[in-house]
């Protein structure tokens, strides 16, 4: 698709990932729309950020998109290549100096209201032992979620977005205020919202429940809710920009021009 | 003394029925799919599996059955495929017998072990399902001789009164699989770009087996001891194995190998000819359920014939698709060493893994 004035709703995604990118910040990023979101925040947002993957490999500025966090395109293109241990190491430090320069972005199948998400497995007839559907596990989620400020990526649909989650794989407010410190948890740190394909959710600051904060253009109260399995607040939404033709031409041609993550449909 | 064998003799001599076995890499990079390939044909099993994040090669052993329990973190072909598929598949068949930890925690459960440490406190996993929900009880953990008793518990810091830590195992390692780039016949290893865990595996392991792209002499490898990065004397076996991770990659030497990962990809849906027939008859009628909410919904009339042509020629044999035993079959059983397997990918393929230096990977990949 030539035509940089019409764009997906993953570029949308993209576009709205990098936004919520600051200066100076050190971003965890894994592969897919994280990535392209974090290289879209280095090359035009915010150049002063610094990508980092939870393999250890640090100030992250690949040419081609990787496929996966290990991925010799992370590697060659570095700052430091250290082992995982290191990447968690560190992680616990800046919270432990009460350092808040980390963000990071993780995915999950399954969010409630507090933001806990579930990357482990759905029960659906079964149980955790043998479930119905089986995801890959924690990976260096539950750790994260741990640390740091977490920005969750999520399809906005009704069965993702539920009451209960099955499975804790990564904690978010828990069961709300105060919910992480009885649990052992930093309460200092904590999911800090959620971009979906409809637009960006946040946590009360009071309650520590999801609401909507922006819409993408086009989306309306009624939609965000007919999509979200539990009850959710509209009335503080704002529409979000729309990207600008000279960022969507970034994502196409320079970003991701394999489109390996963001696919765009054929001209017609 | 030279530690150099065959990778027969290897795999022979230090993988036991019944092993801790733990293997490096990272999902795609630096797996040492040659050692685990050799396993296959030689026929050892009922491991006990750490595989820190795994990959494909955790997934072959599962899906051949060698695994009497495997301890998770992650474990996808990233990029590739989602969930590694045998894994997935062995789980929800109620088949597989595993432990889920973080990351962050299995990762320095490996690097405690190395340290030789007792045990290990984190501040991980606190308030999750990781805590709460165990994969292998305590009286299950009893009648396995070579597993801790314990998945996690949650203790009193001594040092800090009233602060709640996760007490952890500290694995005891059998034996460590790792593909370097460069050893030397003492064992002397160079790993050129992330070390991942395999460090903490070898010194860790009671047997280490390294399967290397070079061979170079004892004191070569000493020229430069910036770049040495495993003990010569943490290591038993060093094998000559030129592409041994295929089809993951190797930093400095190859990229993955596109076309095989999207083959495993596709193959690992199904155990074998039995189970391709059974899921496509399942997915066709998924189809015509689906049809039959709308009715006049052309893009589903679609899927439902194409999944019906499927199914059918499954059913009378005059097409199945290519299946995970197919796959092995091709690429380990199929192949009695590395240098058949190489021959059978093909020179000028595995030119095209090869990587471009001024880039650290392959554009023809």
């Amino acid at each position: 698709m030539s035509d940089y004035t019409k764009y997906t709703k993953q570029e949308m995604q993209a576009y709205a990932i990098a936004k919520n990118i600051k200066e100076n910040q050190i971003v965890i990023v894994g592969t897919g729309l994280p990535l392209i979101g974090a290289s879209l925040a280095k090359r035009a947002v915010c150049p002063s950020c610094h990508p980092i993957v939870e393999s250890g490999l640090m100030d992250c500025d690949p040419v081609e998109v990787p496929r996966s966090v290990g991925d010799n395109r992370f590697m060659a293109h570095c700052a430091v290549q250290w082992p995982n241990i290191r990447f968690v190491g560190f992680e616990a430090n800046e919270w432990l100096h009460d350092e808040d320069r980390l963000v990071a972005f993780i995915g999950g199948a399954q969010i409630d209201p507090y933001g806990n998400v579930n990357s482990t497995c759905i029960f659906g007839k079964g149980d955790y032992l043998q479930p119905t559907t089986r995801f890959t596990g924690s990976g260096g989620a539950n750790g994260i979620a741990t640390y740091c400020n977490t920005i969750i990526m999520m399809q906005h649909q009704k069965r993702r977005f539920i009451d209960h989650v099955d499975y804790i794989t990564s904690c978010g407010w828990m069961d709300g205020p105060g919910g992480r410190e009885r649990a052992g948890l930093p309460g200092n740190r904590g999911p800090q919202m959620v971009v979906t394909d409809l637009g960006i959710m946040k946590f009360d600051d009071e309650t520590k429940r999801m609401y909507c904060a922006y819409m993408f253009p086009g989306v309306t109260a009624e939609i965000v809710q007919e999509n979200t399995g539990f009850e959710i607040d509209c009335s503080r939404a704002e529409t979000f920009e729309a990207p600008s033709p000279e960022i969507i031409r970034l994502i196409r041609e320079e970003i991701d021009p394999g489109q390996a993550f963001i696919k765009v449909p054929k001209d017609k | 003394m030279s530690k150099v064998m065959s990778l027969h003799d290897a795999i022979a001599k230090y993988v036991e029925n019944g092993d801790v076995l733990a293997t490096g890499g990272f999902t795609t990079n630096r797996k040492p799919y040659a050692a685990v390939s050799e396993i296959l044909r030689q026929g050892q099993k009922d491991f006990i599996v750490y595989a820190g994040p795994g990959g494909g090669e955790v997934d072959m052993l599962i899906g051949e059955g060698r695994v009497a329990a495997y301890i998770n973190c992650y474990t996808a072909n990233s990029g590739y495929t989602n969930v590694s598929r045998r894994f997935r598949a062995a789980i929800e068949q109620g088949k597989l017998v595993y432990e889920d930890y973080s990351q962050d925690v299995l990762m320095l459960m490996l690097h405690a072990a190395s340290l030789g440490l007792p045990f290990l406190p984190v501040r991980l996993m606190q308030g999750s399902g990781l805590m709460k929900y165990w994969g292998i009880s305590e009286e299950k953990r009893q009648s396995m001789p070579k597993m801790e008793n314990l998945k996690c518990v949650e203790i009193e810091n001594p040092m800090v009164p009233g602060q709640k830590v996760v007490a952890v195992p500290v694995p005891r390692i059998d034996t460590a699989l790792i593909h370097v780039q460069q050893a030397s016949p003492d064992g002397t290893c160079i790993i050129c770009g992330d070390e991942f865990h395999d460090i903490d595996i070898a010194v860790a392991a009671r047997k280490t087996i390294v399967t290397c792209e070079e061979i170079v002499s004892n004191e070569y490898i000493r020229r430069d001891p910036t770049k040495t990065r495993i003990f010569g004397e943490c290591v038993q076996a060093v094998v000559k194995a030129p592409y041994g991770a295929w089809p993951a990659q190797c930093y400095d030497y190859y990229d993955d190998d596109d076309a095989a990962l999207k083959e495993y990809d596709k193959a690992s849906k199904y155990q074998d000819k039995a189970d391709a027939v059974t899921q496509l008859a399942k997915a066709a009628a998924k189809a015509a359920k689906s049809l039959e909410k709308a009715p006049a919904d052309e893009k589903l009339k679609a899927a439902l014939d194409a999944a019906k042509k499927a199914a059918d020629a499954a059913a009378d044999g005059s097409l199945i698709p290519e299946t995970f035993e197919d796959y092995l079959n091709k690429w380990v059983y199929g192949c009695k060493d590395q240098a058949e397997l190489l021959d059978k990918i093909g020179g000028s393929r595995l030119m095209r893994l090869k990587n471009e230096p001024h880039l650290g990977y392959s554009t023809t990949h």
